[in-house]
C-alpha cells in the first residue's frame, strides 16, 4: 500500500474518533481542497484569463468549501468570505507589486536543472502566478482569522445589545490579536519545515548573504512570509470593520 | 506617548534600512548597474512545440555603474528576454542589476532584489505591529529570535558535520516551543502545560509517521522530486516535517490550554463538564487548522505543476511527481493536529485535578 493511501486512512480513523461527525466533515473538506488547487490549474494555464480574477475565484471555491460547507451558508459565514477576498485582493496587488520590482518570478537558476527538458516558453504570467500562489498559500489562515472574529463579535452583540461601534471594534481588535501569533506561527513554521533543504544547499554552497539574499528562490520564500504574515494582520481589522458596520445596521432596522 | 516613540523608531529604522540597501553597490564585489533608459527594440512572437505564444522582447538598454572602478560611467547593451519570464527578466528603469562579461560582451544576470526583501520586511513588521501592538510586538520578537535559533542551528550543522540531522531538528523543536508559547501567553501554568503538550504530541505523531513510512516501505513517496539537495534527502525531508507541523500543534495545545483553564475558573466546573467542552472546541478547530497547512504546503508547486501541464505532462504524472512529498507533510502535520487534540485535553486535566483547581 502506498504511504500516502495509509496515511489518509489513518487521518480518517483518527479525525472520526476524535471529531465524530465535525470529523468526517473535516476529513472531507481535507479532499475537497484539492479541488480548489485544480480549479486554480485549471484556470491558469489559459493565458487569456485575468490571474486577479483566478484569485478571486479560488477564494469563492476554499469558501464555499471552508466557510459554507462546515458552518453554512449565513450572515456571519458572507462577512467572514467578503473579509477574506477583500484582504486576498489587496495583498495580491501588494505582491504583484514587490515581484514585477525585484523580477522575483518563475524559477531561479538553483530550479533549472532539472527543467532543461522542458519548453519556458509558455507564454504564462510568472509575476502574477506568483502573487496568487502566494495567496493560496494563505488563504486558510486568512479565513480562519476572518471567522473567529465575526463568531466572537456576533456573540458579543448578542449578550450586550446597548454595545457602542467603538466597544465593538476595539473587541474586534483585542480578539484578532489573541490569534494574530498562533495562526502567524501555525504558517511560517510550515515554511520553514518546506525551506529547510534550501537553507542546507546555501550553506552547503558556501554562498555569501548578499548572494543568497539577491537569489531569486531565497527573495521569493522571504516575500512569502512576510506577505503571509501581513495577510493576517490585515484580515483582523478588515472583519472587524465589515462585522461593525453589518451588525449596527440589523439592530438599527430591527 | 509610547505608541509614538515606537512608531518614529519604526519609521526612522524602516526608511534609513531602506536607503541604504538601494544605495549599498560599493558593498557588493560583483559589477552592478542601475538601469536608465530602456528602449524595445524588437518584440518577436514565438510558438514552441506545444502551441504556446510567447513573446521575445530585445531591450536596448543604458545604464550606469554603481560601484567598482567604472562607476559613474555610462554602459550600454542588448538585453534579451520573455514576456512570462520564467526563467529570465525584463529589465526596467531604476532596476538595479548585477553585471557579467560573457565573451566580450556584458550583460545582466540577475537583478538586485535586496531593497525588495528588506520592503517586504518592513511592510510585514509595520502591518503586525499596527494591528497587533504589544502582541504583535511579542510576536515579532518571537519570529526573530526563532530565525536566528534556525540560523545557528544550520550553521552548527554544517561546520560540525558530526550531529545528526534528525536531533538537531527535536533539538531545535524543543527550543521553538518554548519561545514560542512564551511570547505568545507569558510564563504561567497555562504556557508549561502547553509546551508539554506540544512536545508530546509533535514526537507521537512522527512515532506514528514514521511506523507508517516503516509500514509502507515509502511506497508513493518521489523523493526525487525535492529540490535543493545537498544532504540525504530522506533526513532533510524527515527534519522538516519535524519543524513543520510544530505551529499548527502550538496552535491546538494553546487554544485548548486557554479554554480549559478558563473554564476551570467557574465556579460549577467540573470535570466532566471540562471534558465535553474541550472535546467540542477540538472539533471546532480541527477543520480549519488541518485547511491552513493543507494549503501553506501545497500552493508552493503550482509554478512547477503549471510548466509540466503547458508542456503537455499528463496530469496523473504531474501531480505524482509535483504533490507526493507536499501531500505527505499535510496528512503528517493532520495526523498531528489531531493527535493533539485528546492528548491536550487529557494532560491539561490531568494538571487541573493535580492542582486541585478542579475536582
Amino acid at each position: 500500500m502506498s504511504a500516502l493511501v495509509l496515511m489518509s486512512i489513518v487521518l480518517f480513523a483518527l479525525m472520526t474518533y476524535v471529531g465524530k461527525w465535525q470529523g468526517v466533515r473535516a476529513f472531507i473538506a481535507f479532499f475537497l481542497n484539492f479541488g480548489a488547487l485544480i480549479v486554480l490549474l485549471f484556470f491558469l494555464v489559459n493565458p487569456d484569463v485575468p490571474i486577479i480574477l483566478v484569485t478571486a475565484l479560488l477564494v469563492v471555491v476554499v469558501g464555499v468549501i471552508n466557510l459554507f460547507f462546515i458552518n453554512g451558508v449565513h450572515e456571519k459565514t458572507k462577512i467572514a468570505f467578503a473579509s477574506t477576498l477583500l484582504t486576498a485582493l489587496l495583498i495580491f496587488g501588494w505582491i504583484t507589486w514587490l515581484n514585477e520590482m525585484g523580477s522575483i518570478q518563475g524559477f531561479g537558476e538553483e530550479e533549472m536543472d532539472e527543467l532543461t527538458i522542458f519548453s519556458l516558453l509558455v507564454g504564462l504570467d510568472f509575476v502574477k502566478i506568483g502573487a496568487a500562489v502566494i495567496v493560496m498559500s494563505t488563504i486558510g489562515a486568512i479565513m480562519d482569522v476572518a471567522i473567529s472574529i465575526v463568531t466572537a463579535l456576533y456573540e458579543l452583540a448578542k449578550y450586550d445589545r446597548a454595545i457602542t461601534r467603538r466597544e465593538l471594534f476595539a473587541s474586534g481588535i483585542r480578539i484578532g490579536r489573541d490569534i494574530l501569533g498562533t495562526d502567524t506561527n501555525t504558517l511560517f513554521f510550515a515554511f520553514f519545515g518546506g525551506y529547510l533543504a534550501l537553507l542546507l544547499w546555501f550553506k552547503d554552497l558556501s554562498y555569501t548573504f548578499g548572494e543568497m539574499i539577491n537569489s531569486k528562490v531565497f527573495s521569493a520564500e522571504m516575500v512569502t512570509i512576510f506577505s503571509a504574515g501581513m495577510a493576517i494582520a490585515l484580515v483582523i481589522p478588515i472583519t472587524t470593520i465589515l462585522t461593525v458596520w453589518r451588525v449596527k445596521k440589523s439592530d438599527l432596522s430591527s | 506617548m509610547k505608541k509614538w516613540i515606537i512608531a518614529s523608531i519604526f519609521l526612522v529604522v524602516a526608511s534609513l534600512s531602506l536607503a541604504f540597501t538601494w544605495n549599498n553597490a560599493t558593498y557588493y564585489d560583483k559589477p552592478i548597474v542601475k538601469v536608465q533608459e530602456v528602449t524595445v527594440v524588437e518584440e518577436e512572437t514565438i510558438v514552441d512545440s506545444y502551441r504556446n505564444e510567447d513573446h521575445l522582447v530585445t531591450q536596448q538598454i543604458v545604464g550606469e555603474w554603481q560601484n567598482g572602478k567604472k562607476k559613474g560611467k555610462q554602459v550600454e547593451w542588448t538585453h534579451i528576454a520573455s514576456r512570462s519570464g520564467a526563467a529570465d527578466f525584463l529589465l526596467k528603469e531604476r532596476m538595479h542589476v548585477f553585471m557579467e562579461r560573457h565573451q566580450g560582451e556584458w550583460m545582466a544576470v540577475q537583478v538586485k532584489r535586496d531593497h525588495v526583501v528588506v520592503l517586504a520586511m518592513f511592510g510585514f513588521i509595520g502591518f503586525l505591529l499596527l494591528v497587533g501592538g504589544k502582541q504583535g510586538m511579542f510576536s515579532l520578537i518571537s519570529f526573530g529570535v526563532n530565525v536566528l535559533l534556525l540560523y545557528g542551528a544550520i550553521h552548527l550543522y554544517v561546520q560540525t558535520n558530526n550531529v545528526s540531522l534528525i536531533a538537531l531538528a527535536i533539538m531545535l523543536a524543543i527550543c521553538f516551543v518554548v519561545v514560542s508559547l512564551v511570547s505568545v501567553s507569558g510564563l504561567s501554568p497555562k504556557t508549561y502545560v502547553a509546551i508539554v503538550t506540544s512536545l508530546v504530541a509533535t514526537f507521537v505523531s512522527l512515532g506514528v509517521v514514521l511506523l507508517i513510512f516503516a509500514w509502507t516501505n515509502e511506497r508513493g513517496l518521489n523523493y526525487e522530486e525535492m529540490q535543493f539537495l545537498s544532504r540525504p534527502y530522506r533526513t532533510v525531508f524527515i527534519a522538516g516535517l519535524i519543524i513543520g507541523s510544530l505551529g499548527a500543534v502550538m496552535d491546538v495545545a494553546m487554544t485548548m490550554a486557554s479554554t480549559l483553564f478558563e473554564l476551570a475558573e467557574q465556579p460549577n466546573a467540573t470535570l466532566a463538564r471540562l471534558k465535553g467542552a474541550g472535546e467540542e472546541v477540538g472539533r471546532d478547530i480541527m477543520g480549519t487548522i488541518t485547511s491552513i497547512l493543507f494549503f501553506a504546503y501545497m500552493s508552493g508547486s503550482v509554478p512547477v505543476m503549471l510548466l509540466y501541464v503547458m508542456n503537455d505532462v499528463p496530469l496523473n504524472y504531474t501531480f505524482s511527481m509535483n504533490l507526493s512529498l507536499e501531500f505527505a507533510r499535510a496528512l503528517a502535520g493532520s495526523i498531528g493536529i489531531v493527535l493533539a487534540i485528546p492528548i491536550s485535553l487529557h494532560m491539561t486535566l490531568r494538571y487541573l485535578t493535580r492542582k486541585k483547581v478542579i475536582t
